[in-house]
């Protein structure tokens, strides 16, 4: 790769002036951390155009067209007007909160692109073997963000809105987690690069063996996000714009940054998790094999954004297709739904564990070997697979046992049913309503 | 106390719920739409993009579609075809043209006669319904309702046209194609 030859130039020119270990450590980090933050928040204004463009595809339209040659100019165009606008502070807000909560939003997605493994080797900010739990950390205190813009703001709507968003993201929370130990599982290491160089050495992307757990991921992250069809926390309809109805400027754009760079990191999360990452077949064969290493890399940097841009598009499409969830539906959906269905996912692939296991120890070879991830033979996929795809219609069938008796929410059922407790049969439930009754006691 | 009676699902019916067989339908028709706004343009089909680039491009308008009022001239002396006869004026049902005729001393034959010639026609467009009433009673086709349409003004004062607007026409932006 000719073009990536200026990176060496780079690296001897700059230990002449520093150590090895500073410029392996520190510098080489922070040119890669400018890479980052740039190309998010490029990304981050380039997304409200594709938004914007989807939406309008979707609904026969044609979207912005002005600013710029196909309106690509328009997300600068956004970015200069929310900069010049007033930033209002509602009357008798929490001023310190109000301040502090945008920055928290925005600090809160976008460090966790420090762990996201966007390629091998230099395409990687920092490699943490707790990566999984940092993302989950990390990504949690986004919530702490709403809650306190919601209640800094000294009104109704917003107070509304970040007390759904955290109820949602709270439940929501907990099946994200479950969800993510079925993979892990196979991997056997909480690093995210481990976890792609896991599916690496075994060739398969985890999503053949977890296809429920990649579901409930995709879900969960749809709704930890607030991303229709689960973005009560700002309903348009009801709650003006929910937690950041007071937010205005640039402090606003903060929070949309905030949003969309969370989106990035959920998929890039699913891609890593259950999409193989910055694996393809055949890109080691035809690159690193050959001695192209900078070619491997950014061959693999563009698969790696290739599936993460395919589930953002899941975003857009979702969005612009489903209508809102009501509140309850919503907690149905995750207490009731997709809580169990990840217990299930995590029971039965350490069921299908313990039997690959076994049967290799009793003679059918299923493990190839199981110190980078658990490696498997063709048999032992094939079963693992079976696994997978049969913990569908197990999962499909206690999800339905567990739902059997369960109704949507109906008010007026549930008042005539406290009613009707302890009434003998054969009286009517309600008294007939006599015409006049204050009339008659006089 | 009246309930609402919701029938029961039968098996096949919750096994379409289960699978949410509906929302991938529908996830089908938002893709189609996406897809066939991408690959054609020419909204054939029902599936393509059905936005006109206004100011830019000008929208083809119904061929019987009824505009902005113009007054004919001959193409070859630049003179007027109106003839001031007042039939447009009798034939509009909402009362909006005002033909204003004059006499000229022209010679005919050697002789001096008067001859009745158009000084100024009066054309309100806020009352007008463009019924084309007026295009149809005119005997020299001069007066004709054009396809423009683009006819709001800043004040009511500018609705009504005079002579000379209907002649030329009103000055509109073009903008680049």
């Amino acid at each position: 790769m000719a073009l990536l030859a200026p990176l060496n130039l780079i690296d001897s020119l700059l230990l002449k002036f520093f150590s090895e270990q500073t410029v392996n450590y520190v510098i080489w980090p922070f040119i890669q951390i400018g890479a980052v933050v740039t190309i998010t928040a490029l990304w981050v204004a380039y997304a409200t155009y594709l938004e914007r463009k989807i939406s309008a595809f979707i609904q026969a339209r044609l979207g912005p067209m002005r600013v710029g040659p196909w309106g690509l100019l328009q997300p600068i165009a956004d970015g200069l007007k929310l900069l010049v606008k007033e930033d209002f502070i509602p009357e008798n807000a929490d001023r310190w909160v109000f301040f502090v909560a945008p920055y928290i939003a925005v600090v809160a997605a976008f460090i966790v692109m420090a762990v996201v493994p966007f390629g091998p080797d230099w395409a990687v900010i920092t490699d943490v073997n707790i990566g999984v739990l940092f993302v989950l950390a990390v990504s949690s205190v986004g919530v702490l963000a709403l809650i306190l813009a919601g209640w800094s703001s000294n009104s109704k709507y917003a107070l509304l809105g970040a007390l759904r968003s955290s109820a949602q993201m709270v439940s929501y929370e907990v099946s994200m987690g479950l969800a993510i130990i079925g993979a892990l599982m196979f991997a056997r290491t909480l690093s995210l690069s481990g976890i792609v160089a896991s599916q690496q050495s075994d060739s398969i992307w985890f999503f053949v063996y977890q296809p429920i757990g990649f579901i409930i991921f995709l879900i969960s992250g749809i709704a930890e996000n607030n991303r229709a069809p689960f973005d009560l926390a700002e309903a348009e309809s009801e709650l003006v714009a929910g937690f950041h109805t007071e937010y205005s400027g640039f402090r606003w754009s903060l929070f949309f940054m905030a949003e969309y760079a969370a989106m990035v990191v959920v998929t890039a999360v699913a891609t890593t998790l259950y999409l193989g990452g910055w694996y393809f077949p055949f890109v080691y064969r035809f690159t690193e094999a050959k001695g192209f290493h900078n070619a491997y890399v950014v061959v693999s940097l563009i698969v790696f954004l290739a599936k993460a841009g395919l589930l953002l598009y899941l975003y857009f499409w979702l969005r612009w297709t489903l209508p809102r969830f009501r509140y309850d539906q919503l907690m149905d959906l995750g207490w009731k739904w997709l809580l169990p269905a990840s217990l299930i996912n995590i029971v039965v692939t350490a069921i299908a564990v313990v039997v690959l296991q076994g049967l290799n120890e009793s003679g059918i070879h299923t493990i190839d070997s199981i110190a980078g991830g658990l490696n498997l033979t063709p048999s032992g996929k094939v079963i693992a697979i079976l696994f997978g795809f049969g913990n569908l219609l197990l999962s499909a069938v206690i999800l339905s046992l567990i739902n059997w008796r369960s109704r949507d929410f109906n008010l007026k059922k549930q008042r005539r049913q406290i009613r009707l407790v302890d009434l003998p049969k054969g009286r009517a439930a309600v008294k007939p309503v006599s015409e006049e009754p204050e009339l008659s006691k006089v | 106390m009246p309930l609402v009676s919701v029938p029961k699902l039968t098996f096949a019916q919750k096994l379409k719920r289960f699978f949410m067989i509906d929302l991938l339908k529908g996830l089908g028709v938002t893709l189609k739409f996406n897809v066939g706004a991408l690959t054609d343009k020419d909204a054939v089909a029902g599936k393509g993009i059905y936005t006109e680039q206004y100011p830019k491009v000008r929208p083809d308008v119904a061929p019987r579609f009824h505009g902005a009022p113009r007054l004919n001239m001959d193409p070859e002396t630049h003179e007027t075809l109106c003839i001031a006869c007042n039939l447009c004026a009798l034939a509009c049902p909402e009362d909006c043209i005002d033909v204003i005729p004059m006499d000229v001393e022209v010679v005919v034959a050697g002789k001096p006669r008067r001859k009745k010639v158009l000084d100024e026609f009066i054309f309100d467009t806020s009352r007008c319904m463009f019924c084309a009433l007026c295009q149809e009673a005119c005997p020299t086709y001069c007066l004709e309702l054009t396809q423009d349409f683009e006819l709001a003004t800043y004040s009511r004062a500018g609705f009504v046209w005079n002579r000379e607007m209907l002649e030329q026409g009103r000055e509109t932006v073009k903008y680049e194609a």
